[in-house]
């Protein structure tokens, strides 16, 4: 999941400074599960605004699990709400950075609307666990080297991203000197491969990382799924579960 | 060819020096420590903007150094460099006449004085060995043909106070198979834990230089054993230095007796003065050295 806090109330309001009619975005993603733009979310910035002064014209809540980053999804609610957003000063999109800029994408160039449009939100990037505590796993470098690190990635966490064992820096009991609230990365890696019986393996040199796949921005083109039929199984699932 | 590899060579125990470049271009005071150490060691470290801290580069002292006659040790951490330039700097170390070569890590910048520095870490010690290995084999390392083969003397580091000390030997041993051709330890103050060591890591076949520091005072023993991770001073060396009439005196005999106890178990002793270099002839008098 993408991590995200919420900015500072001031922050949004000066960015909105001089605009009446607002239209607010939230995503069913993410943004749902960190509390900074589901549906309620939404609802309560709505009321927060509308003491400043402001005008919502629009709210656009999404239900979980209907991401505003991915646009097959959240392009059906754009369009749904395309007169209020024809008609706003301003969208205030209560999301990552990412599902923001799809949304302003979307609008852009499918919809031809050309509106000002800000964030509510700081991402944090990939984030693991919940419901409640999260941990950040993957940095997304393009080439996953789990597969030689004993399933823990020692660009996130070792602070120098070391590929073949620990640095002279691992404190007595184990923790890392740049950061002694922190377990040593190395010495988690090497546990695992203790308790998986192939210490030997890490003998191996690994090459250095291939940066290349990291140059960013980053463009994929994919097969489309079959929405309807992947949200029969969810259904289905959801069933099951006696939901 | 190396002068140091040729001692090492010689079965005889080595003791190499280190000198840290200054914060500036005032470089007579380290060259004064810096001569202190002629025709007494066989080769002197020269640290790379050690702990993080910006100074003179190691290169460019490493080469003052081979002017007045002493063998450096040019030492190269991967903070601050990327693959580029760090094969660069080592194919310049080449020209300058310099073959020794100590691969690090490096500490990271948040320990050093420009915390808000991007710290690079693009290649490792196991990966910079392998990067000039590649580069004596005519080729970089991105496989392209090089004009004219540098040729090195490779050296890498190891603490074996580490904990826990697996991980450490396991990467000792990748360092070796990568070209280490010799190692330099962190500080050694407990002879009978590095004889266990030394146990564990004979069959690697790498000489081994012992680190010693010289410690000042009980102050500073206590500092290390709080902050310095891998390092371990022994409360008798503590309360010997707290008990000591002569500070100076006490910290050169507890080096020479550390030294003559480790004579029989590693190859040689690299020696840390750390400010501390005009001390160093009397412990290297006072060790039989």
């Amino acid at each position: 999941m993408n991590a995200q806090v919420p900015k500072p109330f001031e922050e949004i309001v000066g960015y909105l400074e001089g605009k009446k009619k607002i239209v607010l975005m939230g995503c069913g993603g993410c943004a749902t599960v960190f509390h900074t733009g589901g549906i309620k979310e939404v609802n309560e910035m709505a009321e927060k605004l509308a003491k400043q002064g402001k005008e919502i014209t629009g709210k656009i809540g999404l239900p979980f699990a209907v991401f505003a980053c991915y646009l097959p999804m959240s392009s059906m609610l754009l369009n749904e709400h395309k007169k209020e957003i024809q008609e706003c000063d301003a969208i205030l999109m209560q999301s990552c950075g990412d599902g923001a800029q799809a949304v302003r994408r979307y609008l852009e160039e499918e919809m031809g609307i050309v509106k000002p449009l800000y964030p509510a939100n700081n991402a944090l990037g990939f984030s693991s666990g919940g419901p409640t505590s999260f941990k950040e796993e993957c940095q997304a470098c393009g080439e996953c080297e789990l597969g030689k690190t004993f399933g823990i990635c020692p660009f996130v966490q070792c602070p120098k991203g070391l590929l073949n064992g620990p640095c002279g820096g691992t404190t007595a009991d184990g923790k890392c000197e740049v950061d002694p609230t922190r377990d040593c990365a190395w010495a988690m890696i090497y546990r695992r491969a203790e308790e998986l019986s192939q210490v030997d393996k890490l003998l191996e040199i690994v090459a250095p990382h291939q940066w290349s796949k990291a140059v960013r921005p980053r463009r994929l083109e994919v097969e489309p799924i079959d929405l309807m039929e992947e949200l029969k199984g969810t259904k289905r699932v959801i069933e099951q579960l006696g939901v | 060819m190396s002068k140091l590899s040729e001692a090492l060579q010689s079965g005889k125990f080595v003791v190499t020096g280190e000198v840290g470049p200054p914060k500036g271009v005032s470089v007579q005071e380290m060259l004064e420590s810096a001569k202190l150490y002629k025709g007494r060691v066989a080769a002197v470290n020269v640290t790379d903007q050690q702990s993080a801290v910006m100074r003179l580069g190691s290169l460019a002292v490493c080469h003052l150094l081979k002017e007045m006659g002493i063998e450096p040790i040019f030492q190269v951490t991967c903070r601050d460099r990327n693959r580029i330039a760090i094969q660069s700097d080592l194919l310049s170390a080449y020209v300058l006449g310099i073959e020794n070569v100590l691969c690090l890590t490096g500490d990271y910048v948040t320990l050093g004085d420009h915390p808000k520095a991007k710290p690079v870490f693009d290649l490792d010690s196991v990966s910079l060995l392998q990067a000039a290995v590649q580069l004596q084999q005519g080729k970089d390392l991105a496989g392209k043909e090089l004009d004219g083969i540098p040729k090195f003397f490779l050296g890498a580091t190891v603490t074996p106070g580490a904990n826990p000390l697996e991980p450490q030997i396991i990467k000792m041993e990748k360092k070796v198979k990568a070209g280490a051709q010799f190692f330099q330890t962190q500080a050694v103050f407990e002879p009978r834990k590095f004889e266990e060591f030394m146990q564990t890591v004979k069959h690697l076949n790498v000489p081994v230089l012992a680190g010693i520091i010289l410690l000042k005072s009980a102050g500073m023993a206590r500092f290390m054993n709080k902050n310095v991770a891998g390092v371990h001073v022994p409360d008798s060396l503590i309360e010997e230095m707290e008990k000591a009439e002569n500070r100076v005196d006490t910290s050169i005999e507890i080096a020479a007796r550390l030294i003559n106890e480790l004579k029989g178990l590693c190859q040689g002793v690299h020696i840390m003065p750390i400010g501390w270099e005009k001390r160093v002839p009397a412990v290297l008098g006072a060790a039989g050295l």
